[in-house]
């Protein structure tokens, strides 16, 4: 088994400087580790500090102390420590978010946006193109709209664009919020499905899921953060 | 997952392309910025932000080699040994501002010769470098003239006669024309209608990641430089309070100013 992610006595606690320094504590002395092939799903209360703990993770949030160890090109980088060209890298190659909402960028059409990561990581327009087209029909995206921008979009189909964009090219660690808050059933299952796809071709999953049986098919372990709340 | 190993291990740059060192610019007692440095490495783009008066455009001065600072140096690696730009002679420094590097200004007559062809403003660029064959300028001019998406049948017209939006993308294509390794833009979309704001964003966006442009942004605009950015520089009274990942600076700001500046913004 490869370790993918490895959490070190991680704390992270908010201190809001224009509240009057009000300092506000998540979690303390997190510690655990995730491997390749294994889906670990969050669990917690609402306001336990699971979304802030995945956005640590992305090196989105920056922890009070505490190092995150991500197996990036087969070698231990810690993302709290590293320069954001580094951190730069590690998301495009390594790490993947997928959260609920898409960050629409004017005049960009749907199919770009799922194309994008694919070139980035150097495939050919062509192939970008197929597969990028193959994954908006999979999660029943009608074709009408791939070449719109999807400012207009619906809800759920802006969200299931960035559900293609995230699983055309699966990263080797996923960390995942809530990607199936509006969608109906039958896209349901195709996101479920991607999930375990990308786990069996070795990716490591790190969500959470409200749903509780989509968390149900999704988990092979959970991890309860209550556990890591302070104990104040 | 197989593309994954098509990028070499050693697929990051080995050294910046601009090193800024302990960068300050007084302006009697009053300071302009203090004390700046940092690494920019090609590719990067780096956005400063800051209100008015924060010194993010006396930095920016001191960096693209108009205004010399009082004190600290700034390194340019345009070749394999790096320069300090201003210990290079004044006539060196204009070459360089010429060739290697590029600056956006605010305001489009600033940077582009408004009585001046449109496809004389982007050949001149060409010719700064030493390109002398007309068809070819010309063509090449009408080709970025059309990158910026400005209708070819326009080349002959002047700048004066193009809606402010317009002249922006002119100024783009006169800067880029001469493939700058880095490009300083000062509110380059400052003073643009929103929705005109937006196709320039993107053209920006896109025109940066098909070059691989390293660049420095000045932008008092939170949503441009999430958009644009990669970095960002935080300022306030000449010194820099923040820095890092964009995203990081963004949603979890540490200091009490930039909670401030991101706290202020109105979402829509």
């Amino acid at each position: 088994m490869t370790t993918m992610i490895q959490v070190e006595n991680v704390a992270k606690a908010f201190t809001l400087h224009n509240q009057g320094g009000a300092r506000l504590p998540v979690f303390d002395d997190v510690n655990f580790s995730v491997e390749a092939g294994e889906a670990l799903v969050l669990a917690g209360a609402s306001g336990a500090g699971k979304s802030s703990l995945l956005r640590i993770l992305y090196g989105n949030y920056r922890p009070t102390s505490g190092a995150i160890r991500i197996t990036h090109a087969g070698r231990p980088v810690d993302i709290v420590q590293a320069v954001p060209r580094t951190v730069l890298d590690v998301r495009r190659r390594t790490l993947g978010f997928v959260s609920q909402f898409l960050r629409v960028i004017p005049r960009v059409s749907a199919l770009d946006i799922v194309r994008d990561p694919l070139l980035a990581r150097g495939a050919s327009p062509d192939e970008a193109s197929a597969r990028a087209r193959a994954m908006l029909a999979r999660l029943n995206l009608p074709e009408r709209l791939w070449t719109l921008a999807p400012a207009t979009f619906s809800g759920g189909e802006q969200q299931r664009v960035n559900i293609a964009r995230s699983f055309v090219d699966p990263s080797p660690i996923m960390l995942i919020d809530e990607p199936t808050a509006s969608l109906d059933a039958a896209n349901r299952d195709v996101v479920v499905e991607l999930i375990a796809e990308a786990r069996a071709a070795g990716s490591a999953i790190v969500g959470i899921f409200h749903d509780e049986a989509v968390r149900e098919r999704v988990a092979t372990r959970y991890l309860d953060i209550t556990s890591f709340r302070k104990a104040a | 997952m197989t593309l994954h190993a098509a990028f070499p291990e050693a697929a990051l740059e080995p050294e910046p392309l601009l090193t800024v060192s302990g960068v300050s610019r007084f302006y009697g007692e009053r300071i302009g910025c203090a004390d700046v440095s940092f690494d920019l490495w090609p590719g990067e783009v780096l956005g400063i932000v800051g209100e008015s008066g924060s010194g993010k455009s006396t930095l920016l001065r001191c960096l693209a080699g108009i205004d010399k600072p009082d004190e600290g140096e700034v390194l340019f690696r345009a070749g394999p040994e790096p320069l300090d730009i201003y210990s290079v002679s004044e006539q060196e420094r204009r070459r360089l501002m010429r060739t290697a590097w590029g600056i956006v200004h605010q305001n489009p007559r600033d940077g582009l010769r408004m009585d001046v062809t449109a496809g004389g403003n982007v050949g001149e660029r060409l010719m700064d470098r030493g390109d002398r064959h007309y068809g070819k300028i010309r063509e090449r001019a009408l080709d970025w003239l059309q990158r910026v998406e400005i209708a070819g049948a326009r080349i002959d017209d002047r700048p004066r006669q193009f809606s402010g939006g317009m002249q922006q993308r002119l100024q783009i294509a006169r800067v880029l024309v001469s493939e700058p390794r880095l490009v300083f833009m000062d509110e380059p979309t400052g003073g643009l209608d929103v929705s005109v704001q937006a196709r320039l964003l993107d053209l920006l966006r896109v025109l940066v990641r098909d070059l691989g442009l390293a660049a420095i942004i000045v932008t008092h605009d939170l949503a441009v430089a999430r958009l644009l950015t990669d970095r960002l520089m935080v300022m306030k009274d000449g010194h820099v309070v923040e820095q890092g990942l964009t995203d990081q600076v963004l949603d979890d700001p540490h200091h009490a100013y930039t909670q401030l500046l991101t706290s202020a913004v109105l979402s829509v």
